[in-house]
């Protein structure tokens, strides 16, 4: 009986019955043949021995570089002159080339001098490789009427917008050169400079019968370029029919404010001026920032941890599996731990008082001295693994509301230890907290012809039944509402009449009447609320015609019964049942109290 | 469309180059670099130093390393170079250009073999042949450069007039089909693959620094100062004449043999003599070799932090092992802290040393005030990124850790942006940068559209080069 597989569970080596199996292989490999390794002398093969050499031995063969071909003759080269098809000059530049084969070679040693002779006009290779290179800017332009019409600026003269223009061709929009190489001159100034170019500069200068041109920065370039470009492109294309990148462009290029772009230079440029030391604080403080997040985010998970550890016992994966996967020592000792670590986790939950323990805790979290914060660190960590190896043994499989049902799963948002029975839980819905209350809500049930002990006490039967109390406890609320305020409009319909007959009779009279309610507060008292009852069972004798039906509909027809009824009947009820004002009254003090008191006590 | 970056190798089809064995002229003031574009390196560097030999019956000129190093009686070593970084003696810069083009690179033309001559048997009778090729070859050596097309380089800050001449010079002098010129600024950053950034190009005459954007000068922002390989010369030669005892600066061509003699004691050397000893510009000219010499295995710079002058940086200088150097006539030294000192007044204007005829430079041609000047001469958008672009070049950042000192400098300028410094590794690559982009650029199919053709120079004239050439 002590078989193997036992000592396998004792040493907590995997369980198979694949140990016979292998050692079969094994044997039938070491009887099958040993392949020989060629260029390998018997005796030095015999020295490897069993086993396959530690290293790979390849078999060489005699083996040279393969010979080359001999593809014929040494091909030819020519100096092939080619015209570029970028350049409009039609310049001939010369590169090497492959003499093209179209031409027999026999007829080469004669043709020589003839081609030499018509050396002038040989072929001339039309290239377009590089054409793809040559890339044109595309840039908005206009007319003098729309100048005129919508261009005109006071800063720009014609002139030097067409320059600007001119400039951003040359530059293809590189703004940083554009400015650097922006050197605007009137025309009369750079006419005149070229005439005495090979003059004295300074002539020139003195010559000037105007002031140098005023500085311009790069961003009163681009304002000048964009605001161009957005009111043409507006003219072009009307806002409306503008396509959405065209409609964003258009926005960059009208909302360009050079103010704006200035300022962020001005601090971009203050951002790259600092000093070596506002460099280290910056990141000093970064570095610090990043050390309290990083602090935050463990102290926060690690809370997280603990409090989900601290609600949730960890379900035993195993119990499901049915009693058939204790039989191993490991899953034993498995169970064994884990039960034991539940109990010690109840026992310190539960002994020494959750508050002052949590707070210990967090003081450990926030006080730590290295060696403890790696040890919890590490805890947590094998905690998490754990965790996430139970999330990984069961997959969860999502299920349709209807198959919820029909499967009957539900889902708790907490579990209680320990079995309980569905009958119980029906039983404790029908005790309420005071002993009253208790028998009312069971009149209540009985007249609704609901049996002490329901037969089928399951889940669904229980949540029904739970709804149905809930609206039983509404129902008698409304009814001690009700007859609070029948009994004060009573008392007060007998104060009026009082006053009416006190103009008559005078104060003797009032006095020997309150006397007598008060006398009759004992009296209600000791009746029965079986009296109560009765009196609801009338009031509601038509919402209770239903039956058990529908529990929904039942109560809503409830309430609103109740409500109608306390509305119509009000009034006539204060003059019919004059009578029975002092029992109602008493009643509804009492049943005051009571709600009173078990408010009390759920505080 | 698929944009090209500098992380991706272009797929076969769009390696965009083809080569029409165009030729790139990159002069500076200590050299002059031509070959042929495609090609990684110059095949003809030669000093643009010249010899010149006055005589009664006009002068003669001296090309080529071999030349102007052997002393001759009233031989001149001339630069056709100006003080302010432009070419004044524009004559003998064509001189000496087509020197170097034609030294190594054209030549005469070997023409087809079945004419060329080399090929004739003796019994044919080709003098009509023969006469037909040798004026052939008069017209080639008359225009050097019929068959290639031209890349110059210019500095920065080259004026209207020596662009038209220099282009003029080509078209009208060599004859070459096309023509193109572009700034060294511009071809240092495609050399290290970038079409942005700040390019500090420290040289023999001048240090520039060059902010480029998509492969456009920046011209506001272009800086430059006398402050570079041949201030650095003239600060060891102060020193050498300042330190007790001064110390001897004997060039190679004056010794004619030594023997070997203890740290700082007198040269014990057997030197030449001269009937007519050669002229003060030939010997200033030796001179600078031993001193270029010192530079390179001796003289280093105060890496950072701080300046050599600050705290105690000087005391841990002091206390850095010395570098021995031996003057060609046998004088030797060990060289403690003053090789630290040649070097400080690229970056520090007031720790330069000085003497009545050499004053202090001016602080704002010190290397981080001209970089601090270049950004901020560029618009603020752009600096962050010229800022992670900055590339070094010339010849003198081969000085010992100037790379970490302008690290480190620029870090304390710039503290707040990313600032990255490419200097390559390679001696060539530094010291050729400008010629490599510029071998990069005119081997690039899409580049032959922008050359000036020699058909568009006639129509438009030289003014040409400054609509084309921007």
């Amino acid at each position: 009986m002590a078989s193997g597989r036992d000592v396998r569970d004792m040493l907590g080596l995997p369980m198979g019955g694949d140990g016979q199996k292998s050692a079969v292989q094994k044997r039938a490999k070491a009887a099958a043949p040993v392949r020989r390794i060629q260029g390998v002398a018997r005796e030095v093969a015999a020295l490897y021995g069993e086993r396959p050499p530690p290293v790979a031995v390849y078999e060489e063969k005699k083996a040279y570089r393969a010979k080359r071909q001999n593809q014929g003759p040494a091909k030819k080269w020519v100096q092939q002159p080619f015209v570029n098809q970028a350049r409009s000059d039609g310049l001939v530049l010369k590169h090497w080339r492959r003499k093209p084969t179209t031409a027999p070679p026999v007829q080469d040693g004669e043709d020589t001098p003839m081609e030499d002779g018509e050396s002038a006009e040989p072929y001339i290779e039309n290239s377009a490789d590089f054409l793809k290179y040559s890339i044109q800017v595309d840039l908005p332009t206009f007319t003098d009427e729309e100048y005129d019409a919508y261009l005109r600026s006071d800063d720009w003269s014609r002139e030097e917008t067409d320059y600007l223009f001119e400039v951003v061709r040359d530059y293809s929009y590189r703004w940083a050169v554009i400015w650097d190489r922006y050197d605007y001159q009137p025309a009369n100034r750079s006419h005149l400079t070229q005439e005495t170019v090979n003059g004295d500069a300074s002539q020139a200068l003195a010559a000037l019968p105007f002031a140098p041109p005023k500085q311009r920065t790069v961003e009163d370039l681009k304002a000048r370029f964009y605001h161009i470009s957005a009111k043409l492109m507006k003219l072009r294309i009307p806002e409306m029919q503008m396509d959405a990148e065209q409609y964003t462009l258009y926005e960059t290029l009208s909302k360009f404010n050079p103010e704006l772009e200035g300022n962020r230079k001005l601090l971009a440029a203050a951002l790259m001026n600092r000093s070596m030391d506002e460099v280290k604080e910056e990141e000093f403080l970064l570095a610090e920032l990043q050390r309290i997040n990083m602090a935050a985010n463990r102290l926060d998970a690690e809370r997280e941890e603990l409090r989900a550890r601290l609600e949730h016992p960890s379900a035993n994966q195993q119990v499901s599996a049915g009693l058939a996967s204790f039989t191993s020592s490991q899953a034993l000792q498995a169970l064994f731990s884990q039960l034991f670590a539940q109990d010690r986790s109840k026992k310190r939950a539960s002994g020494g008082g959750t508050g002052p323990s949590r707070i210990s805790l967090n003081t450990n979290d926030l006080i730590q001295t290295p060696s403890s914060a790696n040890a919890q660190l590490s805890a947590a960590a094998r905690r998490q693994s754990m965790a996430t190896n139970q999330s990984a043994q069961t997959p969860i499989r999502t299920l349709s509301p209807q198959q919820e049902y029909r499967y009957n799963v539900s889902t708790h948002d907490r579990l209680t230890s320990g079995v309980t029975f569905g009958s119980d839980k029906l039983l404790k819905m029908r005790q309420a907290k005071s002993n009253v209350q208790t028998q009312k809500i069971a009149a209540a049930l009985a007249e609704l012809g609901v049996p002490d002990v329901v037969p089928l006490p399951t889940s669904k039967v229980a949540d029904v039944f739970e709804q149905l109390i809930g609206r039983v406890g509404k129902l008698l609320d409304v009814r001690k509402v009700r007859e609070k305020e029948e009994g004060e409009s009573r008392v007060l319909a007998q104060m009026k009449e009082r006053r009416g007959s006190s103009t008559q009779g005078g104060e003797s009279g009032a006095t020997s009447v309150e006397p007598q309610a008060k006398h009759e507060i004992p009296d209600s008292a000791e009746q029965t609320p079986g009296l109560d009852g009765d009196e609801d069972n009338d009031e509601d004798g038509d919402g209770d015609g239903d039956g058990d039906g529908d529990g929904d509909a039942e109560g809503e027809e409830d309430d609103e019964d109740a409500e109608g009824e306390e509305d119509s009947r009000v009034p006539s009820e204060t003059v019919s049942r004059a009578a029975s004002t002092a029992h109602k009254r008493s009643a509804s003090v009492l049943s005051q109290g009571s709600v009173q008191s078990s408010k009390r006590a759920r505080k | 469309m698929n944009t090209l970056n500098s992380s991706s190798a272009p797929a076969a089809g769009e390696y965009a180059g083809d080569e029409v064995a165009a030729i790139v002229l990159d002069p500076g003031y200590s050299t002059i670099r031509a070959g042929f574009a495609g090609e990684d390196v110059p095949k003809s560097v030669c000093p643009s130093f010249y010899g010149q030999i006055d005589s009664d019956s006009g002068s003669q000129y001296l090309f080529g390393e071999n030349a102007i190093h052997t002393p001759s009686s009233n031989l001149q070593i001339k630069n056709y170079w100006g003080s302010d970084g432009i070419v004044e003696d524009w004559d003998t810069a064509a001189k000496v250009w087509e020197y170097a083009i034609t030294s190594r690179l054209t030549g005469a033309r070997a023409g087809d073999p079945a004419k060329n001559g080399l090929n004739d048997g003796p019994k044919e009778n080709g003098n009509g042949d023969a006469m037909e090729v040798e004026m052939e070859t008069i017209e080639n050596q008359e225009k050097p450069l019929e068959e290639s097309p031209l890349l110059m380089t210019e500095p920065g800050w080259n004026p209207t007039k020596a662009r038209e001449k220099a282009i003029e010079i080509a078209m009208e002098e060599w004859g070459t089909p096309a023509f193109y010129l572009q700034k060294t600024g511009v071809l240092a950053a495609f050399a290290s693959g970038k079409a942005s950034g700040i390019i500090i190009d420290v040289g023999a005459s001048h240090t520039s620094v060059t902010p480029v954007l998509d492969g456009m000068v920046l011209k506001k922002g272009v800086q430059k100062s006398p402050l570079a390989g041949n201030f650095v010369s003239n600060q060891i030669r102060l020193g050498f004449k300042q330190s007790q005892p001064e110390i001897p600066l004997t060039p190679h061509y004056l010794v004619k043999s030594k023997t070997p003699v203890d740290a700082g004691t007198p040269a014990q050397a057997i030197y030449k003599t001269f009937n007519i000893p050669p002229t003060d510009s030939f010997r200033h000219y030796q001179e600078e070799r031993v001193l270029t010499e010192y530079k390179e295995s001796v003289v280093e710079i105060w890496p950072g932090p701080g300046r050599l002058s600050n705290g105690t940086n000087d005391e841990i200088a002091k206390s850095m092992p010395g570098r021995p150097f031996e003057m060609p006539d046998g004088w030797n030294q060990v060289f403690g802290v003053d090789r630290f000192r040649a070097a400080e007044g690229l970056f520090d204007a007031s720790a330069a040393i000085t003497d009545d005829a050499n004053p202090r430079p001016k602080d704002e041609h010190t290397l981080p005030r001209l970089v601090q000047a270049a950004v901020q001469q560029v618009d603020a958008d752009q600096r962050p990124l010229l800022l992670q672009n900055i590339v070094v070049t010339g010849g003198s950042t081969l000085l010992y850790k100037l790379g970490d000192r302008l690290n480190y400098e620029i870090n304390a300028l710039y503290p707040s942006t990313r600032n990255k410094l490419i200097a390559p590794g390679p001696v060539v690559e530094r010291k050729y940068a400008a010629w490599i982009g510029g071998s990069i650029l005119a081997s690039l199919g899409s580049f032959h559209q922008l050359w000036i053709s020699k058909k568009e120079y006639e129509e438009h004239g030289a003014n040409i080069v400054e609509k084309r050439c921007r």
